[in-house]
């Protein structure tokens, strides 16, 4: 598997802990794929449309597509309207269907019925993975990327459709799950990708997620992304000269520029040890080709740090641009 | 209350809230050890499935058991961690009528399947076992790390939703074998509902449904009192004696939710005493702001010769700062909307990862300053 081959698949699943950048990854690889001539749909499941806040258009309502760039739609997934959604096309008849979502056991059983929201959501994944056009019978997206919620969460919602099959032995559900993990588990329509910072915390959670993901949902893997990695060593001893030089100097000014500008220099380069001392405990533990992006220093992030990443990821190791912090 | 460390001292239970990937299980162990250290008998709570608190402390596995933690402090301080699974799993022992009621729900495939990911069950055992623990009396200090999700109130909200779909109104039509006269009536004497079993049937199979009635009808006793469980649940979390605490990053996307959970608090009537915001970059002292670039390099000359080593510290000290003047200037749009009483405080973005009691012990100053 390499970064090219991901843009084969019908589906790109992308988990992580929260806050490693799931979104920002999911939205630089529908930029990508769009590259690629491809009509991608993000999927952002129960979130609060940051996708379309990444890329700065006003979002759709839940369940409706807008398009952000050329190519790339966004789409906000969430269980309540999926299963509305699924029971329109099973029962057909909308004063009937109307009578059940009024009624109170409905609204009650919804809100808090066991998987049922994780379950919902996978299969519109699921069906928009799928989804043909009537007329020219050709898939209505060439890709479908699944901006999964935080870990915990996303491997409940990615081990429903199996769980599903298991409890229900017979009928539609049976059948319609077994079709779901059909695509879920097929390495050929579908990727998992992981996306990680290498601090101590997301590194345990990602090598976690990683063998739960190998051995028992038995998904096949794509990327893993190492976002926000810092590279900029500096030598210790110029922060040695700039701090020796700020304490002999007389100069009120010169001393606070010398001692802040050291200040940073050994917080970039605390990082940078840290980052690197977890990329290889990454490494060690997750057998997926990876992809680092550069933390980006920025007073605000927003679309066109997405745009750059998204140029950066395709680039991979041979950038070397952004090592020096030009990027 | 200015301090964080008044919030903490005059509460008896601090719950750390916010979105994911903030700081919250690191903010919550960090207070925890600063009550340990105060001399109190403290423990520590945590949701998540992944094993955040127990990295976070430095361990390497963290059971369900109150597990005590070796501190060199005048308190105590011990952690617990609940598993999902094991935690209903719990709730059934603890509370099903008869051990024969016990077995059949164990043993109901219903049950074992689905136990796993029961809407909100993680939060609503969280904050039963969080009443459970305040009522033992064994603890002056309760800290309590949320579990991460994007709507950081699912943990306010869970116990109620359980509460709703247990009605009782509705478990009645269930808690009856599935054959039996209660269903035939249902589906003759309502015409929605018995097209709606129909469809169930067509959908998932009658032995299906066999289950799930099975499991309602053994879980009966189990869910009676839930509603006055879930009550004292509430009134724990809305008493004095619990603070909430919002654990943020100055993160664009980590603020919105952040003012989502604002208004949320206050139409819950829950008590927020604290924001703590994590990874904040500071600027550097304002009279040198104005420097500009060439004035920099010259005065980094001074004390480096290289031309190309003096540009990478010139440009890294640039970039630190833009990231900077980000955090500063929406940590302090945000801050206009805060309530003026509350305690808050900005730990700095350090150049190391925190998650040993060392690195707790680096935090809790700044996490604790006036």
């Amino acid at each position: 598997m390499n970064f090219d081959e991901l843009f084969d698949r019908h589906l790109l699943v992308v988990v992580g802990k929260g806050g490693v950048g799931k979104t920002t990854v999911a939205c630089a690889l529908g930029l990508q794929a769009a590259r690629r001539g491809k009509r991608a749909l993000i999927c952002e499941v129960d979130g609060r449309a940051r996708t379309a806040h990444l890329f700065g258009v006003e979002p759709a309502p839940i369940g409706k597509v807008v398009e952000a760039r050329p190519g790339v739609f966004l789409m906000a997934v969430e269980g309540k309207a999926a299963l509305a959604e699924y029971l329109g096309l099973i029962i057909p008849v909308r004063r009937f269907l109307q009578a059940v979502f009024k009624s109170r056991v409905y609204q009650y059983f919804v809100a808090a019925a066991p998987g049922l929201k994780e379950l919902m959501t996978v299969g519109k994944i699921w069906y928009e993975a799928e989804r043909t056009d009537k007329e020219s019978s050709k898939r209505c997206w060439d890709i479908v990327i699944m901006d999964a919620p935080p870990t915990g969460h996303s491997l409940q919602y990615l081990r429903m459709p199996a769980a599903a099959r298991e409890a229900f032995t017979a009928g539609l559900v049976h059948r319609e799950a077994d079709r779901v993990v059909g695509l879920l588990t097929d390495p050929t329509r579908t990727a998992v990708n992981l996306v990680a910072t290498a601090e101590e915390m997301p590194v345990n959670e990602t090598l976690s997620m990683y063998r739960q993901l190998r051995e028992e949902l038995c998904m096949p893997s794509g990327m893993l992304f190492i976002n926000r990695v810092h590279r900029s060593d500096f030598f210790n001893t110029d922060i040695e000269r700039l701090l020796s030089r700020a304490a002999r100097t007389g100069d009120r000014k010169e001393k606070q520029v010398l001692t802040q500008v050291a200040a940073r220099a050994r917080e970039e380069a605390g990082w940078t040890r840290l980052n690197a001392r977890y990329r290889t405990r990454l490494a060690e533990g997750v057998d997926m080709p990876v992809i680092e992006l550069p933390y980006l220093f920025t007073e605000e992030f927003g679309s066109a740090e997405v745009h750059q990443l998204a140029e950066l990821m395709a680039g991979g190791e041979s950038v070397a641009g952004w090592r020096e912090g030009r990027a | 209350m200015r301090s964080l460390a008044d919030v903490v001292a005059k509460h008896e239970v601090v719950i750390c809230a916010g979105s994911g990937g903030v700081g919250k299980t690191t903010t919550a162990a960090a207070l925890a050890v600063h009550g340990a250290q105060q001399g109190r008998r403290t423990i520590v709570l945590t949701i998540d499935p992944a094993r955040r608190l127990a990295d976070a402390l430095g361990l390497h596995e963290l059971g369900n058991e109150e597990r005590p933690i070796d501190l060199d402090a005048p308190g105590e301080l011990s952690a617990m961690m609940l598993d999902q699974k094991g935690a209903w799993d719990r709730l059934v022992e603890r509370y099903a009528p008869s051990a024969e009621a016990r077995h059949r729900i164990l043993r109901n495939r219903f049950y074992q399947h689905l136990s796993e990911s029961f809407a909100g069950s993680q939060e609503y055992m969280a904050v039963e076992q969080l009443a459970a623990l305040h009522a033992s009396g064994r603890y002056d200090l309760i800290v309590v790390d949320t579990p991460p999700s994007q709507h950081a109130l699912d943990f306010l909200e869970a116990p109620q939703r359980i509460a709703d779909f247990l009605d009782r109104q509705i478990i009645r039509w269930f808690v009856k074998p599935y054959f039996s006269a209660g269903w035939a009536t249902l589906r003759v004497v309502n015409r929605t509902a018995g097209n709606v079993l129909r469809r169930l049937e067509d959908a998932t199979g009658v032995s299906a449904l066999v289950e799930i009635s099975d499991f309602f009808t053994a879980t009966r006793g189990l869910f009676e009192g839930f509603e006055e469980r879930v009550r004292a649940v509430y009134r724990l979390l809305r008493s004095p004696a619990t603070a909430f605490v919002l654990v943020a990053t100055p993160e664009e996307q980590v603020l919105t939710e952040a003012e989502y959970f604002l208004r949320k608090v206050a139409d819950l009537s829950i008590s927020l005493r604290a924001v703590v915001f994590n990874r904040v970059h500071y600027e550097a002292a304002a009279e040198f702001r104005a420097l500009d670039e060439r004035s920099l390099r010259r005065i980094v000359a001074r004390a480096i010769k290289q031309s190309d080593r003096i540009q990478r510290l010139v440009d890294n000290f640039l970039r630190y700062e833009a990231t900077a003047r980000g955090d500063q200037l929406r940590i302090e749009a945000f801050r206009k909307q805060l309530p003026a009483r509350l305690a808050v405080t900005m730990v700095p973005n350090f150049d190391e990862d925190l998650h040993d009691i060392d690195g707790l012990r680096r935090m809790i100053p700044h996490l604790l300053a006036a």
